[in-house]
């Protein structure tokens, strides 16, 4: 385990750790509508701590929607949210403190380094001091080291992603929301990827993963939901959706 | 010369003029396109701006010759003519200024929506000139020149031919200020190029300081060449219509040849990778202690993103350094310099206030995750703001004052004082107001880059244009007034008014709704 060097950094969280049994995301009769247009509708989801959930489905499926108002970014028009037992709409930086979000979309400020991006989560998350050596930790462990301090304007698709998981996961989050986290992501970056989710499972917190690859979904997930248009279709064990017949079964969701 | 000579130059011709009538067609279709992206609301705004805009230089070619009546030989349009090719050259000087700043000017298609579509480097070109006046000192200008000539012209029946004269120039020389831009852009991006522009601007400046230093802005002044231009424009006045017709056709053709010219250099420019923006963005910073406080971080980020931005940066240097350096050159007196800081101000607004949202660009959504309070957030960014514009106000009156004429007063002290906090306060109130309520989803990484579409940037370059040059105006009378205590009591409900307008948006801006359509917006890619 490579965070297994953060032995200090884990003590100072147990507390949290404990506090963290139970922690979950909880979403009941959730719509979301923009205009004219209905985003999400009625949407039932609940993800167990230490669970991690995959959210599955084509484009303009509700997905990225969903996951912004888990992480505070887009309100609900409809619905009760809550994350880690926090009412997302009473209680949104409550909400934001306990959550760890990867955008489906850029996710970086363009002028700023990847370290200046830790600085300014780690300070407005209020994150204890020795969180230099995680932070160093992930960023070597998604292949950023030596970009730690480069403008993130000038990175790749790829570079960016990885760097937007790594902003998700560094703080320890109850609750962390991955969309797109593999999207031009290389195998190493997904591998990664995989062990921060993994990480995070290990901690009692709960993660939700939201993405087009239904391989790489079922492979670190153990619970996947497809949206149509805004709805859920479908809930079942991951292991259900992998391989040829699970492919089979996901196209047959889809269509 | 034989025909084997010949064959490839007419070839040359041929193609340029097919590449030409292509150019003016896909313009054409890129206006059409912007204008159909855009709301029903948008596309209202937008016609009152142009008409704005229209209206307004329709009245400043005709306003001020029914207030000067027939008495162009009065002393005040005496004086008024004698200021005339210097206000012809600085409207040369400002608009290559302003052009070179942007990089070439603006582009009717953002580079990276472009890349879908074939988009002639002659495009680009024409696409850059058509929205040349958007810009708030192409704008005031225009509408000074052209106040000041039919000034001097009077209520004559001539005033159009004059007016047309004085037009055309305004447009051949925008033509002409985009060719020196885009040699100036073909330099920078060649070998060393940064170093040479560096070294250029260093002995532009370092020329223009010799000349005030020496006290010789006057006698240089005196023999500038668009005083043939001023001659040329007052030829009808005098009945001599045949030199007016051949000079006025010269100048016509001088400013196609310009519009020729420029499209080549256009294409030469395309050939080479744009350096500042490559740089820039493989630039490794050194790591800095961190912030001591939120505020600190929030603060900390937003001012990187300013000064780390290319076109904010460049764009800062020439709003703070080039009006007070005209008004040094033109030896402004100390009760007109409070008008300055309502160009300054405004062009500051137009760089990045209107839509101060995209500055994070699509690292607004991982931002807006952060547990931060909506109301930190808005005084940050409305600090970063006032910043960027108080430091080019005063950086422009430091300059302007250097020759300023004329014994200075308390009472100017005091006017000049309360234009420097009143104009950037009322242009970052109204600017976070239209961030809020109209955001756009734009990219400041291209040093050509603009914070709103061009249609927007027309509304916002007219509205800034009338409502700063007005408070500018207000507080030159004021200095003008001797009572000392007239400023302070015009800047005092100002301000207030100012701070509550900025309390009302940050209250638009805590609202969840108004906050993510923001985001959502200002994030899209």
């Amino acid at each position: 385990m490579r965070f297994g060097a953060l032995a200090g950094y884990r003590e100072h969280c147990s507390g949290r750790l404990v506090s963290m049994i139970g922690a979950a995301v909880d979403v009941r009769g959730l719509g979301v509508r923009f205009g004219q247009v209905e985003a999400v509708s009625n949407l039932d989801l609940a993800v167990a701590a230490g669970a991690a959930t995959a959210l599955v489905g084509r484009n303009g499926a509700g997905k990225s929607t969903t996951m912004r108002v888990l992480a505070g970014v887009v309100p609900a028009t409809e619905g009760d949210v809550s994350v880690a037992g926090i009412d997302v709409r009473r209680h949104p930086l409550a909400a934001k403190r306990a959550t760890g979000y990867c955008p489906d979309v850029g996710g970086l400020v363009p002028r700023a380094t990847p370290w200046e991006h830790l600085q300014l989560a780690a300070r407005l998350r209020r994150v204890p001091a020795g969180w230099e050596e995680r932070a160093r930790d992930l960023l070597e462990l998604f292949d950023l080291g030596a970009a730690a301090h480069r403008i993130t304007s000038g990175f790749s698709h790829g570079m960016g992603r990885r760097l937007s998981v790594v902003l998700a996961a560094f703080h320890q989050p109850q609750v962390l929301l991955l969309d797109e986290p593999f999207d031009g992501v290389d195998p190493l970056g997904v591998e990664a990827a995989f062990e921060v989710i993994a990480d995070a499972r290990s901690r009692g917190a709960a993660v939700l993963v939201s993405t087009h690859l239904l391989a790489l979904a079922t492979e670190c997930c153990t619970q996947a939901i497809v949206l149509r248009n805004g709805k859920v279709v479908a809930e079942a064990p991951a292991e259900e959706l992998s391989g040829e017949a699970g492919a089979r079964t996901y196209r047959a969701l889809l269509a | 010369m034989d025909s084997g000579d010949l064959a490839p130059r007419r070839s040359r011709w041929g193609f340029a003029l097919s590449d030409a009538g292509r150019a003016v067609a896909d313009v054409g279709a890129l206006v059409r396109f912007r204008a159909a992206s855009l709301s029903a609301r948008g596309r209202r705004a937008a016609v009152v701006a142009l008409a704005i805009a229209l209206g307004g230089t329709v009245s400043a070619a005709v306003v001020p010759a029914l207030v000067g009546g027939t008495s162009s030989s009065s002393a005040a349009a005496q004086d008024v003519l004698l200021l005339l090719p210097t206000a012809y050259a600085g409207f040369l000087v400002v608009t290559t200024f302003a052009i070179v700043g942007a990089g070439g000017g603006r582009e009717l298609l953002p580079r990276e929506q472009a890349v879908a579509f074939p988009v002639s480097p002659t495009t680009d070109h024409l696409g850059a000139l058509l929205l040349a006046p958007l810009n708030i000192a192409w704008i005031l200008q225009t509408w000074t020149v052209l106040g000041a000539t039919a000034y001097v012209v009077g209520s004559r029946g001539t005033l159009w031919a004059v007016q047309l004269t004085t037009f055309c120039w305004l447009l051949a020389a925008t033509a002409g200020a985009q060719v020196v831009a885009w040699c100036v852009e073909w330099v920078r991006r060649g070998p060393h190029g940064i170093l040479v522009v560096r070294a250029l601007g260093l002995v532009v400046f370092g020329v223009a300081a010799g000349l005030v230093a020496t006290h010789h802005v006057g006698p240089v002044l005196d023999r500038v060449p668009t005083l043939r231009v001023v001659l040329l424009a007052f030829q009808p006045v005098g009945n001599r219509w045949g030199p007016w017709l051949g000079g006025l056709l010269l100048l016509v053709a001088g400013g196609l040849a310009a519009l020729g010219l420029g499209a080549a250099v256009a294409h030469a420019v395309a050939h080479r990778p744009a350096r500042d923006e490559q740089r820039g963005e493989s630039r490794t910073m050194s790591a800095r202690p961190m912030p001591r406080t939120r505020y600190g971080a929030l603060l900390r980020t937003d001012r990187n993103s300013v000064w780390r931005s290319v076109p904010l940066r460049r764009g800062f240097l020439v709003l703070a350094l080039l009006p007070g350096l005209v008004a040094a050159a033109g030896h402004l007196d100390w009760q007109t310099l409070p008008v300055l800081p309502g160009l300054v101000a405004a062009g500051g607004a137009l760089l990045l206030g209107v839509n101060a949202w995209c500055l994070d660009g699509t690292g607004t959504l991982w931002r807006d995750s952060l547990p931060v309070k909506p109301r930190t957030a808005f005084v940050v960014r409305v600090q970063i703001l006032l910043e960027m514009l108080v430091l080019a106000t005063v950086l422009c009156l430091l300059v302007a004052s250097l020759r300023a004429s004329g014994r200075l007063t308390g009472t100017e002290v005091a006017a000049m004082g309360a234009t420097a906090v009143v104009v950037p306060l009322q242009v970052a109130a109204r600017s976070m107001t239209w961030s809020v309520r109209r955001p756009f989803s734009m990219d400041l990484r291209s040093t050509r880059g603009a914070p709103a579409p061009p249609f927007a940037m027309v509304g916002y370059s007219s509205y800034l244009a009338m409502t700063c040059t007005f408070t500018g105006l207000v507080f030159s009378a004021t200095a003008r007034s001797g009572d000392p205590w007239l400023t302070p009591l015009i800047a005092l409900p100002l301000v207030l008014l100012a701070v509550r307008r900025l309390v009302a948006t940050s209250r638009e801006w805590a609202d969840p709704v108004a906050r993510s359509n923001v985001v959502a917006t200002v994030s899209t890619r």
